[in-house]
């Protein structure tokens, strides 16, 4: 079987065969051979045999997190915890080249970043704004977080009033 | 005293639970509506509905948890910290109810939850404050009335709410441009934390270090201060790292901290446990900053260099017995102890909250390690109250060998399905400067590269650097996970089972 794994902004290819007991994992064209035992539904212990290594030995306890897209995982390991994408091979490439960049120019959603209820508005419809300005402020887990503008431009649509309760990922104002 | 019940949540209400257990005193939780699974509820002997998941209809309501603890037939309430735990009338309405509230008076709470009050008590026992304002500010005082009074204390300054603590409802105000910005968000904040929007300014203190003392007072006059607890690790305001005792602390300012702690305490007659804060300057010179009138979050710290159960104590004081620590042996640590406080937050997303389903939990065990925690593998963070999941403690016969089993223990510890800040903890304790006590309130902060406008984080690199073995090591292990992972027609089958895989093995070869 062969994957395609996204790790931060690289993306591997890893092939996996199972030989007699063990795994061979193919990735980027060099063969680790992995002993892998599954203890449970998200947990898997491992020991690698990385390049020059007599035996399959380097212990590696991998667990799982499933996060909202199917393939996506943060897999803890080593103390570390590492967002990964997995996808059957081919199915990144096109979807990669749209990177945060793009996002540089165009109109500013201010997204609420958790659920949490809108203490105040500081802005309003038709008003210019400069970079780094606070926009809303928005309560939640005890915390007041002011949400600012990412560079100068005008509010646009103002969407929430003081108050209001929102949820993650709620457009509160647009600023062109 | 035979049953008592705790009115709190999380990590504290198991730890008050625990503390009953070990007398043998029988315990009663109270609950929201999102906390009918909560380890608490799960962990005590009893648990009362209280109200709906907001804190303001259950948490808070006095009336409600006085209710509860009449049908529980408790005698006693604990109120760990948060919530009413600082509240007057809570405490008289405990009083009156015929309830022993495990805490200080209630005469007590008023004074010292006051600022201004407390300054002027600490002021009274001989013991220096920072320079500011002795009266609280009007609710009412315009912008210009506050810009005239904030001449007269000195720029940089701090506004603090009256009624506050945990750094809500405080802002630096570093010249006359701020002010007003400042003082509205202050006001708001505490408003809406403590339902008192006062607020008061006290000059700013350059490079402090937030050095703590913890007191016990028993009801026969004895007042204990104990080893103090450096607090200084914060972000903004609220501190995420204590330990004890501190590096900035030798044995001779330890002794007059402590002693001007006590007799601040002494002075208002003060029962039960309590904290007061002191700020240090870098000559050494301290000032009184607040008394916190509660059992502190960071209590384990203290109880694992002097060996004394606080929780346990608090009982028996609220019971009437005589404290009869050996006052010496309180003020010699016995191991150093540092405290991480492992919050649902995103450390590389500008710490927002991370709250969610926890699917995986894999708790620190083995020498020198404690967690108080709240939390459990399939349990949830609700949004709802403030995210601290868990207090992991470690400590040894040195800075250095606590610190080395915290890596240790943070290295262990895997909450999966929601972020946490134990990679913050990462790497802060990979830092030279932590690393060599060379640190003051203002910490955190800077090393995190915060705009000093006041505003967000700048833009920086992950706080947790992974190698490319190690993303290589979770390719090759994301693979394993979906090639091996047990699927049925796309539907995970039930767990493997260890004899059909051996069988599955044989029939390979």
């Amino acid at each position: 079987m062969i994957f395609e794994v996204a790790i931060g902004d690289k993306i591997r290819t890893v092939g996996i065969v199972r030989k007699g007991g063990t795994l061979h994992v193919d990735l980027d064209g060099r063969t680790h051979i992995v002993d892998a035992r599954r203890i449970n539904d998200s947990v898997v212990s491992m020991l690698v045999q990385l390049d020059g290594a007599r035996a399959p030995s380097r212990s590696v306890d991998a667990a799982f997190a499933t996060q909202q897209t199917a393939g996506d995982f943060d897999v803890h390991l080593d103390g570390l915890t590492i967002p990964v994408q997995i996808r059957p091979a081919g199915s990144f490439g096109r979807q990669k080249k749209d990177g945060p960049a793009a996002h540089a120019v165009g109109p500013q959603r201010i997204i609420a970043p958790m659920p949490g209820k809108v203490v105040r508005v500081l802005v309003k419809s038709g008003d210019d704004v400069k970079a780094r300005q606070g926009l809303v402020v928005v309560e939640a887990m005890k915390m007041e977080n002011e949400l600012r503008a990412a560079r100068d431009g005008r509010v646009r649509d103002v969407a929430v009033a003081e108050g209001q309760s929102v949820d993650a990922g709620a457009v509160l104002l647009v600023v062109e | 005293m035979e049953k008592i019940l705790i009115a709190n949540r999380g990590e504290i209400a198991v730890r008050v639970i625990r503390a009953c257990r070990d007398m043998g005193i029988a315990t009663a939780a109270v609950y929201s509506e999102c906390d009918r699974s909560a380890l608490h509820v799960r962990f005590a002997g009893e648990a009362w509905p209280v109200g709906p998941s907001a804190p303001r209809e259950s948490y808070l309501r006095i009336d409600a948890i006085i209710d509860a603890a009449k049908k529980a037939g408790a005698d006693a309430v604990h109120p760990g910290y948060g919530f009413l735990a600082e509240n007057e009338d809570f405490a008289t309405a405990c009083r009156d109810a015929g309830l022993t509230f495990i805490g200080p008076s209630p005469e007590a709470i008023a004074l010292m939850g006051s600022k201004t009050a407390a300054r002027q008590a600490a002021i009274k026992a001989g013991v220096p404050v920072v320079p500011g304002t002795e009266e609280p500010l009007s609710d009412r005082a315009s912008d210009a009335e506050v810009q005239k009074v904030a001449e007269r204390v000195g720029y940089p300054l701090m506004l603090k709410a009256v009624a506050g603590g945990g750094g809500k409802g405080m802002r630096m105000v570093a010249s006359p441009a701020d002010l007003a910005s400042a003082l509205r968000a202050a006001r708001s904040e505490a408003q809406s934390a403590f339902g008192d929007g006062a607020v008061y300014l006290e000059r700013r203190i350059m490079s402090p270090r937030h050095i703590e003392v913890q007191l016990l007072g028993d009801h026969h006059g004895t007042v204990l201060p104990f080893v103090e607890r450096e607090c200084s690790i914060q972000r903004r305001h609220q501190k995420v790292v204590e330990e004890s005792p501190s590096l900035a602390v030798p044995p001779e300012l330890r002794r007059r901290m402590t002693s001007a702690a006590a007799s601040v305490a002494k002075a208002v007659g003060y029962t039960n446990a309590g904290t007061i804060e002191f700020l240090l300057d870098e000559r050494g010179s301290f000032y009184f900053l607040e008394m916190n009138t509660r059992l502190q979050v960071e209590h384990p710290i203290t109880e694992m260099v002097t060996g004394v159960d606080l929780v346990q104590w608090q009982i028996r004081i609220a019971r009437g017995e005589r404290l009869d620590l050996d006052p010496e042996a309180l003020l010699t640590p016995k191991a150093h102890a540092i405290e991480c406080r492992i919050y649902a937050e995103d450390p590389d997303n500008g710490f927002l909250p991370s709250p969610g389903r926890i699917q995986g939990l894999r708790v620190p065990q083995g020498p020198g390690v404690r967690d108080d925690s709240g939390a459990y593998e399939g349990g949830e963070v609700p949004i709802f109250y403030d995210p601290l999941i868990s207090k992991l403690i470690t400590w040894g016969d040195t800075r250095e060998h606590a610190m080395q089993r915290m890596r240790r223990a943070l290295a262990e510890y895997q909450v999966r399905g929601i972020r946490t800040t134990i990679p913050f903890f990462q790497w802060l304790l990979a830092d030279g400067d932590f690393k060599a006590a060379r640190f003051d309130t203002g910490f955190i902060d800077r090393k995190l590269g915060k705009d000093p406008a006041g505003g967000g984080e700048k833009q920086r690199a992950p706080l947790q650097s992974i190698d490319s073995t190690h993303e290589d090591l979770a390719a090759i292990a994301a693979a394993v996970h979906l090639f091996t992972k047990p699927m049925t027609n796309g539907v995970a089958a039930p767990a493997a089972s260890p004899w059909r895989d051996a069988g599955r093995t044989e029939a390979l070869r």
